[in-house]
């Protein structure tokens, strides 16, 4: 099987196949290779060919060529401003809750009374489903709900969060943020791998707090503030549940897999709908790919081989 | 941690004191606001309809209303929604788990020409996004006559996914070989193998996969959304999707009932990750990744 060069010339090491062992890996490996083909490869061509075409379901499919994407990029303003309030809300939101988390983190990482309190306090809010979440704060968040009732005690007149144009997205944020718990968890697990000799040694040269968090803490964690930005962008661009339940399309806080929804399944623009499903796939790859590539000037791997 | 070398021993008392003082400070006001949203459900779902409803609202009910759960289990929609739910979610953790689980022994454990052509395949999987997927499958169901049950949202979870196989494999990959050769000698085949040795083994990313896949099946709108649209086969996501939609926006949505709807959905998640907390943490999905 294994292919590799020597003086240049490639050569095949041969291995003897046991005959029951392939059977068995090509039996073990079938459901995956079936659900594989059936609902990925089928799909993924069919969705290709579908962004070529115009369908509604009830007529013939017509080939269109480019139409779909040049309608989409050029005559469909609302598609850019879909896609803005998409990456307005990932490029908030996640440096934020990193942020925020990285902080709740280092507290909880401190020698604190009822420790494993606070940190099940903190981790409760990522437990509960997204529509419950979505459920819960847009009774919370409503025109005369319950924070708007709190800030009138301080003397605010709170505006109605998720109709004023102005405020939907940073609302949308605000629910979000209060998910940091599963972040947290991440980062407390990476900090208790942090060897406790730096900061004894950085201490005894003089280091501060804030120089040691700085110079010894970011750097070690680093590899898990990456993944948490990856992830956190890939899933916050992908939104859904939480826009279509809590801005109700609103215009101001629609965002592209909402917007996708409703092209194809409201609308049936089977065709239209393909290409912008392609179109924000490459966008989002090139975005992750740009973030690994910057990600290169500041995350420090501790067995790095170059 | 910081020696402060240098400072009189008084000085730094009072910092430390201050220091703290200030992470109290701090860790307070954020598990607060944490608990505070979460308090208010449980209120609301505690509350009578018009002490949901008046304005200005109350924090806490006078009194506690607890026949909200029973109405929730006597509405109807609510009830078929929530068994809907449950008839989507045990399948499809049973199906991830066993074709998982089978696809990384394959890769783990037998060889065969095109393993590493299909690994990678298996991998790079990863990156393709669901949104590209969903109309031809809308596509795939109806000609099926699939659209409106529960069988899209069962069947594209039976077989397995490729981050649940690649969980599994680097978990399987530490488990030692001699036991499958002892195990051989003994005269167990390669299904003996995987159901006898390797998953009795492997309990803590099992369960890890099962928890990952009950949070996404239970939770999940977006595909009920595009697959079913009768009330018969609506999922407790959907169920409540729908009572907060009022067609007009004077008529306020049932809140207490939507609330006492939404702890019903919160309650088996919480539980279920409490109880699985320790597997979770040894599966120790970090160090993986």
């Amino acid at each position: 099987m294994a292919l590799w060069r020597r003086n240049g010339r490639k050569i095949r090491n041969k291995v003897r196949y046991n005959r029951r062992e392939v059977i068995g890996f090509y039996l073990f490996l079938s459901p995956w290779l079936i659900g594989f083909v059936v609902f990925m490869l089928g799909p993924i061509v069919a969705s290709l060919v579908l962004s070529f075409m115009q369908w509604d379901m009830l007529s013939t499919p017509q080939w269109v060529g480019w139409a779909n994407f040049v309608n989409l990029l050029f005559q469909t303003p609302q598609f850019w401003q879909v896609m803005g309030n998409t990456i307005f809300y990932a490029f908030i939101l996640v440096p934020l809750s990193i942020v925020l988390s990285l902080l709740v983190a280092v507290l909880l990482n401190q020698r604190l009374l009822i420790r494993s309190f606070f940190r099940t306090v903190f981790y409760l809010p990522a437990t509960i489903p997204v529509v419950a979440v979505a459920m819960l704060w847009s009774w919370i968040l409503a025109p005369a709900g319950v924070l708007n009732e709190l800030l009138s005690f301080v003397g605010i007149h709170g505006p109605a969060w998720l109709i004023d144009p102005g405020w939907v997205k940073p609302s949308l944020i605000l629910v979000g943020l209060w998910s940091v718990g599963s972040n947290v968890v991440l980062f407390l697990a990476a900090l208790q791998g942090v060897p406790k000799y730096l900061y004894e040694a950085s201490g005894l040269e003089g280091a501060g707090l804030f120089t040691q968090f700085y110079v010894i803490t970011i750097p070690m964690i680093s590899p898990i503030i990456l993944f948490n930005l990856v992830n956190g962008i890939i899933g916050s661009l992908q939104v859904f549940s939480q826009t279509l339940i809590l801005t109700n399309n609103n215009p101001s806080g629609l965002m592209i897999i909402p917007y996708l929804y409703n092209q194809a399944f409201q609308f049936f623009q089977l065709g239209f709908a393909s290409a912008l499903a392609w179109v924000f796939f490459i966008i989002i790859f090139a975005l992750t790919l740009v973030i690994l590539k910057w990600s290169q000037t500041w995350v420090y791997y501790e067995s790095e081989v170059r | 941690m910081a020696l402060s070398i240098g400072l009189s021993s008084k000085r730094r008392t009072w910092r430390r004191i201050l220091q703290v003082s200030v992470i109290y400070l701090l860790v307070l006001v954020g598990a607060v606001s944490m608990l505070l949203p979460l308090l208010w459900m449980v209120a609301t779902s505690l509350s009578s309809s018009e002490y949901a409803t008046t304005f200005p609202p109350h924090f806490l009910p006078s009194h506690l209303y607890w026949n909200n759960f029973t109405q929730v289990f006597q509405n109807s929609q609510l009830v078929q929604g929530l068994l809907n739910s449950v008839l989507v979610v045990v399948p499809s953790i049973l199906g991830q788990i066993i074709s998982s689980s089978a696809g990384a022994f394959a890769f783990a454990r037998l060889r065969a020409p095109g393993r590493r052509f299909l690994f990678v395949l298996c991998v790079s999987t990863l990156l393709i996004p669901v949104e590209v997927l969903l109309i031809p499958q809308f596509i795939e169901f109806k000609y099926l006559g699939w659209l409106n049950t529960l069988l899209p949202l069962i069947v594209t979870q039976i077989f397995g996914n490729s981050y649940n196989i690649f969980l599994m494999r680097q978990y399987f990959m530490t488990i030692p070989v001699e036991y499958d050769e002892a195990a051989k000698l003994d005269g167990l085949g390669l299904f003996g193998i995987w159901w006898r040795i390797i998953l009795p083994l492997s309990r803590p990313v099992i369960t890890t996969i099962a928890v990952f896949s009950f949070t996404y099946n239970w939770g999940v709108l977006l595909t009920p959304m595009i697959f079913i649209h009768n009330t018969q086969a609506e999922t407790l996501p959907q169920v409540l999707y729908a009572l907060s939609q009022t067609s007009n926006l004077e008529v306020v949505p049932p809140w207490n009932l939507i609330m006492a709807g939404s702890m019903l959905l919160t309650i088996p998640m919480v539980v279920v990750y409490f109880l699985s907390q320790k597997n979770l943490y040894e599966t120790n999905i970090l160090g993986k990744l």
